[in-house]
């Protein structure tokens, strides 16, 4: 059983690496470069943040971290992200809120909002009747999905 | 008392004329009745204290007046006549009339007229006994007014005995139940009570013998034509001057439409708080699922080298998929907001059994597809993986002891437009005829404790959501057993519908 569904695990993993190979440069030396994209992750379960953090580092991105949505503005106070990965439900200022200030701020940069609850739709509604809509996946979702998802957003 | 009887004795022996005149005249004044006496030409000759009662007038003010003081202009005629003919000899037997008293009143009464002859066998007048009829009349009023109000009521309203026979029958009661009066009075009640049911009346009837009332009991009864619906009765014990229960009157109300409505919002209830307690069991599930997935894939990545362990994370990667595709089943019947993407169908089926493929092999469940379905679908992912999961899932779960799970998807002309019809069918125990019907109703499980009752109505929601249908077979015949899931998914996408997901 492994074997059956492990190899076209195998195959999007070693494809999607490659793709960041062929796009970012190289694997084996990620530091961060000004040629990395940028990637801004914040959730409030820390955990999620902070393993994400290290997937998407070795996945060949520069990678800030944020706990909650004005941390986030903060930090791109010095960090100017080129996709921002966010959680909605948070506390002191929900996803789609800090989207919006991320977009405002970053005109380019692309936006993926993530969530493992349903309710969230009058916040992506709210955030529609002001004019901004955001792609939204569930949780959980795998580290290789999410990367191939950042990719093509 | 004494001399009244000796006056009275020599009177009747002796025959004489005068004294049986003035007992007469007693007879006729203390009678309850009034009654007047006339010429043949209508002039009033007697009248007795009863008359006076009732019309006001003292003797003195109408002996020697025309009986037509007594009688509205509009038909003095007609009695005129009929005191002509009473001239002729002939008695008028009593009619119904109304009389006008002193004060201009009228009054029903009930007049019989008696031609009154001497010795010869003449005519010489007229005899008018008269019945006041306004107690009667008030009774009938409100008796024809109660039963207007009995007939126009909304409600069944039935009379019967205490054998059960329906005694009357009520314009409401037709209504209702479909019988007409003449096909119900005189026949049992019992033809109204569904047959599981029949011990009812047999209490109804225990407790009405002992006085006792029904109120507001709500049962089901029969119509004529079979059907059966939700009432809400009332009966009350029916007794005679005696006070003995001689039957009862029913009123019987149709509720089925309460109940329906009823039922609607306990479901809508139950819905509510199941998707209230999905939200908040989501995320409890959900944020450590995608902790546990990354920290995985990290120790993937961390153990490259050594095979073993590597593995063993990999099969923990697949556990944790399948963990994640059932809270995503269950806890995500939600409108899934990720916008309708181009999909091959048996891609996404195929993606369905690779979830369930461990318990496939552990069922000993062959799969037998075929895939004809060479046109992609726009249609939500995450909706149809839950509604193809759904269906496959069950399927799994009819076949305990193994069996084949056919899975067949082509393209189809249908009138309501071209699509894509798939057909899931499995060689299971199978659907008993009278859950069929029900098995696509929100908390209708067949399963037990095993289910949710959820799976196939969140599959048939987002299937309508759609544009589709989804409809089912089953046979429970051992041999034969098995069921049979019919979806049919339009290309075409409902614009109204979809208009109104984006408001």
């Amino acid at each position: 059983m492994p074997e059956f569904s492990s190899v076209p695990i195998f195959a999007i993993e070693n494809f999607s690496v490659n793709q960041a190979v062929s796009t970012l440069g190289k694997l084996d030396s990620p530091q961060p470069s000004r040629h990395l994209p940028k990637i801004l992750v914040v959730d409030d379960e820390r955990r999620i943040a902070d393993t994400l953090t290290e997937i998407l580092h070795m996945s060949g991105f520069d990678v800030a971290k944020a706990y909650d949505g004005w941390e986030a503005l903060r930090t791109t106070e010095h960090f100017h992200p080129d996709y921002l990965l966010s959680d909605v439900l948070m506390p002191r200022m929900n996803g789609v809120d800090l989207a919006i200030a991320v977009r405002q701020k970053f005109p380019a940069a692309k936006i993926i909002l993530f969530s493992g609850q349903a309710g969230i739709s009058e916040i992506l509604q709210e955030g529609q009747r002001r004019g901004f809509a955001f792609e939204l996946i569930a949780k959980p979702i795998h580290p290789v999905k999410l990367i191939e998802r950042l990719r093509s957003a | 008392m004494k001399s009244g009887l000796g006056k009275l004795s020599p009177a009747i022996s002796s025959g004489h004329s005068l004294d049986v005149g003035s007992h007469f005249a007693a007879l006729v004044n203390g009678s309850a009745d009034p009654m007047l006496s006339s010429d043949p030409t209508g002039t009033v000759l007697s009248w007795n204290a009863a008359a006076a009662r009732l019309f006001i007038y003292h003797p003195a003010e109408i002996i020697g007046q025309s009986v037509q003081l007594l009688i509205p202009s509009g038909t003095q005629a007609k009695e005129l006549r009929s005191l002509e003919s009473v001239a002729a000899g002939k008695v008028i037997p009593p009619f119904e009339s109304d009389w006008v008293r002193k004060d201009g009143r009228e009054i029903p009464v009930l007049v019989t007229i008696y031609p009154v002859k001497d010795q010869s066998n003449k005519v010489i007048g007229a005899s008018l006994l008269v019945c006041d009829l306004t107690e009667q009349r008030k009774a009938d009023e409100s008796r024809f007014r109660l039963a207007a109000i009995v007939d126009s009521a909304d409600d069944a309203i039935v009379s019967k005995n205490l054998n059960s026979i329906v005694t009357s029958w009520n314009e409401g009661a037709r209504r209702i139940f479909g019988y007409s009066a003449e096909e119900m009075v005189g026949n049992s009640i019992l033809q109204l009570i569904p047959d599981e049911l029949q011990y009812e009346e047999e209490e109804i009837l225990s407790k009405l013998r002992v006085g006792e009332r029904i109120d507001h009991y709500e049962t089901r009864r029969k119509k004529k034509n079979g059907e059966i619906f939700d009432v809400s009765v009332t009966i009350s014990p029916v007794k005679d001057e005696s006070g003995r229960v001689i039957g009862a009157s029913k009123i019987a109300r149709d509720i089925s439409d309460r109940k329906r409505i009823e039922r609607m919002l306990i479901q809508s209830e139950k819905l509510a708080a199941t998707g209230r307690m999905a939200a908040a069991i989501a995320h409890e599930i959900n944020n450590p699922l995608e902790s546990v997935m990354n920290l995985i894939y990290l120790a993937r990545q961390h153990c490259a080298g050594s095979r073993i362990p590597h593995d063993y994370l990999v099969t923990a990667e697949e556990e944790l998929e399948r963990v994640s595709h059932i809270a995503r089943q269950t806890l995500g019947y939600y409108k899934d907001t990720g916008s309708p993407v181009e999909v091959h169908l048996h891609d996404l089926i195929e993606n369905v059994l690779t979830v369930y493929n461990s318990k496939l092999l552990a069922t000993g469940i062959t799969v037998d597809s075929s895939f004809n379905d060479l046109q992609k679908i726009l249609a939500s992912r995450g909706e149809m993986l839950q509604v193809f999961s759904n269906i496959i899932s069950n399927a799994i779960d009819a076949m305990r002891q193994g069996g084949t799970l056919k899975i067949a998807t082509r393209k189809v002309r249908s009138a309501a437009g071209d699509g894509i019809q798939i057909v899931i069918r499995d060689t299971g125990i199978g659907i008993k005829q009278d859950h069929l019907e029900n098995i696509f109703e929100a908390f209708y499980t067949t399963k037990g404790d095993l289910g949710t009752g959820l799976g196939l109505w969140v599959a048939k929601q987002l299937i309508e959501k759609r544009g589709g249908q989804i409809s089912v077979a089953s046979n429970t015949e051992p041999g034969h057993s098995g069921t049979t899931i019919t979806v049919f998914l339009p290309f075409a996408i409902p614009v109204l519908r979809d208009a109104e997901e984006q408001r």
